[in-house]
């Protein structure tokens, strides 16, 4: 590929000495080979775009496609084609899929699907054999082929001793255990946040109760065995208690929250829309204020998108008989940017990086060019147009979002949005 | 004309105070039509209505069929058990099944709550939710406070109670906004176990003694214990249940006034409610069922009256 020189972009990145000065950045081989105030290089494609801002690129923690055995839902090939145009340049692809990735040939399979894409992809294995609850996976045979992480997608692990074993036998190799922050026993039949919505509606209720009693339960086994947690998409104002006290007491435990919880409360479950139907279930705003607050000071890590496509036969249903999920990476950037500042974005967008594993390199002459670029500017309703995913069920649509993406450039590749 | 307010009736929620008024003055008359030897009038002739019920029931199915009925309406019954439901068709094609038979009017019962309102958001035809799984079930309320109306002259200003099951009880939320829609004030009794935790944010009041809540009240309705609807143990035994929150003569006599006694049957007999209070002239049950029919009549013949309209 030859050079490509990005004219008049501004630079979000802490770490780098350009941080949110505009420059010219040329890139050579996949390499950053110069930034500027000015870069005159006839050689290079200029990519001139309207308010171009540039920084690392993105990550989403929790991204769940369809393939293989839900191929219906989404493909791997075109859920990567969404994430890229989504701004995203790694995902951690949930092993969610029929078989579950519960071994070394399924990690493989993923791995060699998804081999040079634009997009890394960062599978996770499940943490037990099909994803049951019951016996641990192969997971160092699965880190090995290159899984980032093990979790049950959206299953809590009920028996305790089961995350005990699961958080002392991965330090061996610096294994990262995910443990979805619900109590069954409490949450039961819930479908919704247990609230006066779900009083009115008659739906049952999941207690934010169900949430922090689990990870109350989890940060004590973590504090006994050690280990690397990470806790998914949590909800409720008193997790993000919990996980403050924690960190502040020095466990090495990490979180995310889902840009639905950040963004939405159990108010819009009026009509039944199915498309609100998500675990975590959308709670309160007094939950979003202390979700966003946590975000901004650091104790929640990174947002995702919490991607979970279904099919319309899955969707347009009863709400009992709904899944849940709502896809998320197309609105993940507009709905984030309609909330918080540019800066705090970015840092929600690329914070879990290095908890995952990932390589991160900063905006800076002589590194890989891993960035993504975007506009910070702008709102628009979020509509079917701008869905890229074979599923259309979107808990956004209808929204206000603020922002675009324009594309991103990794693995010596570049991939720009029309 | 006065008309509805909404092309269906999915819950009270969705209905507005003079919604409610015309409906009870409606009924008023069709209770004097039905009161007749000659039962029947031509209201509803030329529209079809199917009753569609995905779950039991046996008096509201009943009553709603009478009041089709006694309105010359056309007649269609379809019960999940005989029906291609158990084959895997969704809902929407079910009714649209039956839809594209020509039918104008959905009397719905549904085990999922919301149901009712997912139907009219994708079928065209006018929704009467028949009871929604814990959701609603409007013409419950309706006739329940028709009902004390009839009985106290009005329900504005009243006190209630409503005694039992609130968990799993879509009778006692529609009748929380019918009641306070009409002005009365509302408590709820019963086991915590039974009792919505968030319930008091729609300014319900919570007595955990039935015989304060009685002495507080002018109006006890009894609801049934919903023992299909638990799925764990909410609590110990029947027998303590009813220690606690039964409803006896010894409770009704040892009050210092008489209050009203409803239940929306079917009822436990010995377990909510005794014999004696059940069979005594202060309970109101079967004027309750009777007039069941009347605001069933008076909602089918408003909502089909909107569909003329329309047509106009």
């Amino acid at each position: 590929m030859s050079a490509t020189l990005l004219k008049n972009a501004t630079i979000v990145d802490p770490t780098s000495k350009h941080h949110l000065k505009k420059r010219d950045v040329l890139v050579e081989k996949g390499i950053i080979k110069k930034i500027a105030a000015s870069i005159s290089e006839p050689k290079a494609k200029e990519i001139v775009l309207k308010n171009l801002h540039i920084s690392q690129g993105w990550f989403d923690s929790s991204v769940c496609f369809g393939e293989p055995g839900y191929e219906d839902r989404e493909t791997i090939e075109n859920g990567l084609k969404t994430a890229a145009r989504s701004g995203f340049t790694a995902i951690a692809l949930n092993g969610a899929t029929q078989p579950v990735l519960d071994s070394k040939s399924g990690i493989q399979y993923v791995k060699g699907k998804t081999a040079g894409n634009v997009v890394e992809v960062y599978p996770v294995g499940t943490l037990t054999m099909q994803a049951k609850g019951e016996d641990l996976a192969e997971l160092f045979d699965m880190k090995t082929e290159g899984a980032i992480s093990f979790y049950d997608y959206q299953k809590p692990i009920e028996n305790a001793n089961l995350l005990k074993i699961a958080l002392q036998y991965t330090q061996n190799f610096e294994g990262l255990v995910q443990s979805f922050p619900m109590d069954p026993s409490i949450a039961r039949k819930g479908l919704v946040n247990e609230e006066i919505n779900s009083t009115k509606l008659g739906l049952k209720g999941i207690p934010a109760l169900s949430e922090e009693l689990q990870i109350t339960r989890d940060l004590y086994l973590l504090e006994y065995t050690g280990g690397k947690l990470h806790i998914p998409t949590i909800s409720t104002k008193k997790s993000v208690q919990l996980i403050k006290e924690a960190k502040k007491k020095g466990l090495d435990v990490t979180c995310s929250v889902s840009i639905n919880n950040l963004c939405l409360t159990d108010d819009e479950l009026e009509n039944f829309d199915t498309n609100f139907k998500v675990l975590p279930p959308l709670r309160t705003k007094k939950d979003i204020k202390s979700l966003l607050k946590g975000l901004k000071d650091g104790t929640i890590d990174g947002v995702t998108s919490n991607h979970d496509p279904h099919t319309i036969e899955d969707k347009k249903t009863e709400f009992d008989h709904a899944a849940y999920g709502s896809i998320g990476l197309e609105s993940c950037f507009g709905a984030l940017q309609a909330i918080v500042n540019t800066e705090t974005s970015i840092k929600a967008l690329t914070g879990l990086k290095e908890r995952f594993g990932i390589h991160t390199t900063p905006v800076s002459e002589g590194s890989k060019a891993n960035l993504t670029l975007f506009n910070p500017e702008g709102t628009f309703q979020f509509s079917e147009e701008h869905i890229v995913s074979t599923s259309k069920n979107a808990a956004m649509l209808g929204k206000t979002l603020k922002g675009t993406v324009y594309g991103i450039f990794h693995n010596k590749k570049i991939f720009l949005n029309e | 004309m006065s008309e509805l307010s909404v092309k269906h009736l999915l819950g009270i929620k969705y209905i507005t105070e003079d919604d409610i008024q015309l409906i009870f003055e409606t009924a008023d008359h069709f209770k004097e039509v039905i009161n007749r030897p000659i039962k029947k009038v031509p209201s509803l002739r030329d529209i079809t209505i199917a009753n569609l019920f995905f779950e039991n029931s046996t008096r509201t199915r009943l009553s709603f069929e009478l009041a089709e009925k006694r309105l010359s309406a056309d007649v269609v019954n379809f019960s999940a058990g005989s029906s291609s439901v158990k084959k895997g068709e969704t809902l929407i094609d079910t009714v649209n099944n039956i839809l594209s038979m020509k039918v104008d009017m959905v009397v719905m019962r549904h085990p999922n709550p919301g149901a009712g309102v997912f139907l009219s958001k994708h079928v065209d035809a006018s929704i009467v939710n028949a009871g929604d799984g814990a959701h609603e079930h409007p013409t419950q309320a309706l006739l329940d406070c028709y009902s004390i109306r009839e009985k106290l002259g009005d329900v504005s200003g009243k006190k209630v109670v409503i005694v039992g099951d609130i968990l799993h009880s879509r009778v006692a939320l529609s009748n929380i906004f019918a009641l306070q829609k009409l002005g009365a004030t509302v408590k709820v009794c019963g086991p915590k176990t039974l009792i919505p935790k968030y319930i008091e944010q729609l300014g319900v009041g919570f007595e955990s003694n039935l015989k304060k809540a009685l002495q507080w009240c002018d109006v006890a309705n009894m609801l049934r214990v919903q023992n299909e609807r638990m799925d764990i143990s909410y609590f110990p035994s029947t027998r303590e249940y009813t220690q606690q929150f039964g409803l006896n003569r010894q409770l009704l006599d040892a009050l210092d006034k008489e209050i009203v006694v409803m239940h929306p049957g079917p009822i436990n007999r010995g377990v909510e409610i005794t014999s004696d209070v059940a069979d005594s002239k202060q309970a109101i049950i079967l004027d309750q069922v009777q007039n069941g029919v009347a605001v069933r009549m008076a909602v089918l013949y408003l909502l089909a009256s909107k569909i003329q309209h329309n047509e106009d």
